[in-house]
């Protein structure tokens, strides 16, 4: 069941905007775990996982997923090294589309 | 046609959250008396039974809508002042005095218990399903020891807001310029599973003579994880002036209606070493006071702002579509819950340009508040 609805059809596009548009696959140069990426400048990125990847990943499988273990947080250094190798290549391009 | 954007409001859920919630300190309770909370649309009866353990029920008896909460306790039970039916803490009815059988469909909704850093937590499910103890928030080692300083406790009734707006700070990069008057200069989000994670480094402004996050002289390292819908714990390490202290700031709110939460804040310090007790417990009320005044600043925003359930974003702002799609969780049925809304996000906000116009408007404000001062001493010479 719908629990915060919204009442116009134009939100739920604004919903896949900022969700899921600009997405590019990053594939892990360690491991096989592939993840969506938007880079809207230099700084900035957005890392989208999925349950596949989270699995995959052989530092997440190392450090568990006890609850409330504060490392879980941290991201996985292999996978953000991945993601810049393929921003040099220019596989993710850098930029945002109106703040998306 | 036009090109106007419109505000979505969008409509509140007809439900309350699932998962634990925070109903204060467990010693609140302990007195032997039942005790008031309201919460999830209705009042909750608390009080603790002869064995020590903590029981939460519906505050209105199932006979006639007596107010339990204003009965007694009585054995292990709590006893309705109307007409004295006794209420055990497993939900049933286990004695009318004047009856000669209890009806066996005399059963109450109770709430599942636990006891976690001194404080109580109940589940609450809309489905009715068993507490999962898998999402209960970490113990905190040492808190509730000579280590720390005793957890201070406050309340707020917050009327007019969804709690969501509460949740949408973790993604808000922004308003700890505008509103708590801090420079973040570093932010990031991690999403996954029950959990919401917010880092954040900031320094105060030293054009605004707020406490809390925007005193100038403190620089602030922050890790807030909410497990689950409504119970943050928030890692802060302040430095100020090169003295650095921990402290530990509990973050929950009970939803009371569809458009009311009570916001409680509590704050435990590691006690500094070489420092005696008296200047702990003065340094621990600074900070209560000063997150205190935090939260009055978010609140002001709150009651007087609209939902919105389309947010115009720009490229410094956080995730708040992301934040919201994994709040949904806990709002849908189970079997419902979707893989987006759990799988692990994550977003590095990019703050380098946000900081270069803050430290130029900031510069600004300064040099205004100098020019003015050096006007009032000229007239004031004159």
């Amino acid at each position: 069941m719908a629990s915060f609805v919204p009442t116009s059809e134009e939100t739920l596009a604004d919903l896949r905007r900022y969700t899921e548009e600009r997405l590019v696959e990053v594939a892990c140069l360690d491991c096989l775990a592939r993840v969506r990426v938007k880079k809207n400048s230099e700084h900035h990125t957005s890392v989208q996982w999925s349950t596949q990847a989270r699995a995959d990943c052989q530092e997440f499988q190392r450090r568990g997923t006890a609850p409330g273990g504060r490392d879980v947080h941290q991201p996985c250094p292999r996978m953000m090294a991945s993601i810049d190798e393929a921003v040099r290549a220019g596989d993710v391009p850098i930029g945002a589309h109106d703040g998306y | 046609m036009s090109d106007t954007r419109l505000l979505d409001q969008g409509t509140a859920p007809i439900r309350f959250a699932r998962g634990w919630h925070c109903l204060g300190l467990a010693s609140e309770f302990s007195d032997g008396k039942p005790h008031a909370v309201h919460g999830f649309g209705t009042k909750l009866v608390v009080w603790q039974d002869s064995k020590g353990g903590l029981n939460v029920l519906d505050g209105f008896c199932r006979h006639m809508g007596g107010d339990l909460t204003q009965g007694e306790v009585k054995g292990d039970n709590v006893a309705c002042p109307f007409h004295d039916w006794r209420w055990g803490g497993d939900g049933k009815c286990k004695e009318i005095p004047y009856a000669r059988r209890v009806p066996l469909r005399a059963r109450t909704q109770r709430y599942e218990t636990v006891v976690r850093n001194g404080q109580l937590l109940i589940w609450h499910d809309p489905e009715g399903a068993a507490a999962d103890h898998d999402l209960l928030p970490p113990e905190l080692p040492d808190v509730m020891t000579d280590k720390y300083t005793p957890w201070s406790w406050h309340r707020r009734e917050i009327n007019g807001s969804h709690c969501r707006e509460l949740i949408d700070n973790v993604a808000d990069m922004a308003h700890f310029y505008y509103v708590h008057f801090a420079f973040p200069t570093s932010f990031r989000n991690v999403f996954e599973g029950h959990t919401a994670t917010q880092f954040m480094e900031s320094k105060g402004r030293p054009d605004t003579a707020a406490g809390g996050y925007g005193d100038e002289n403190s620089m602030l390292k922050s890790v807030a994880t909410y497990y689950g819908p409504s119970y943050m714990i928030n890692w802060l390490e302040v430095d100020y002036k090169g003295f650095i202290t921990e402290v530990i700031l509990i973050n929950c709110h009970i939803p009371t209606g569809p458009e009311s939460f009570t916001l409680q804040y509590g704050i435990s310090v590691r006690k500094p070493e070489g420092l005696d007790e008296k200047t702990c417990a003065y340094i621990a009320e600074r900070y209560t006071e000063s997150f205190g005044d935090g939260f009055l600043q978010d609140v002001a925003i709150w009651e007087n702002k609209v939902a919105v359930q389309n947010p115009l974003l720009c490229e410094e702002d956080g995730p708040v579509y992301q934040l919201r799609r994994w709040y949904e969780q806990f709002y849908v049925d189970v079997a419902d819950v979707k893989p987006e809304m759990v799988d692990r996000f994550e977003f590095e906000v990019d703050t380098t340009k946000a900081n270069e116009y803050w430290q130029a408007e900031v510069a600004e404000n300064l040099a205004r508040r100098a020019a003015a001062e050096a006007g009032s001493t000229a007239s004031a010479d004159a």
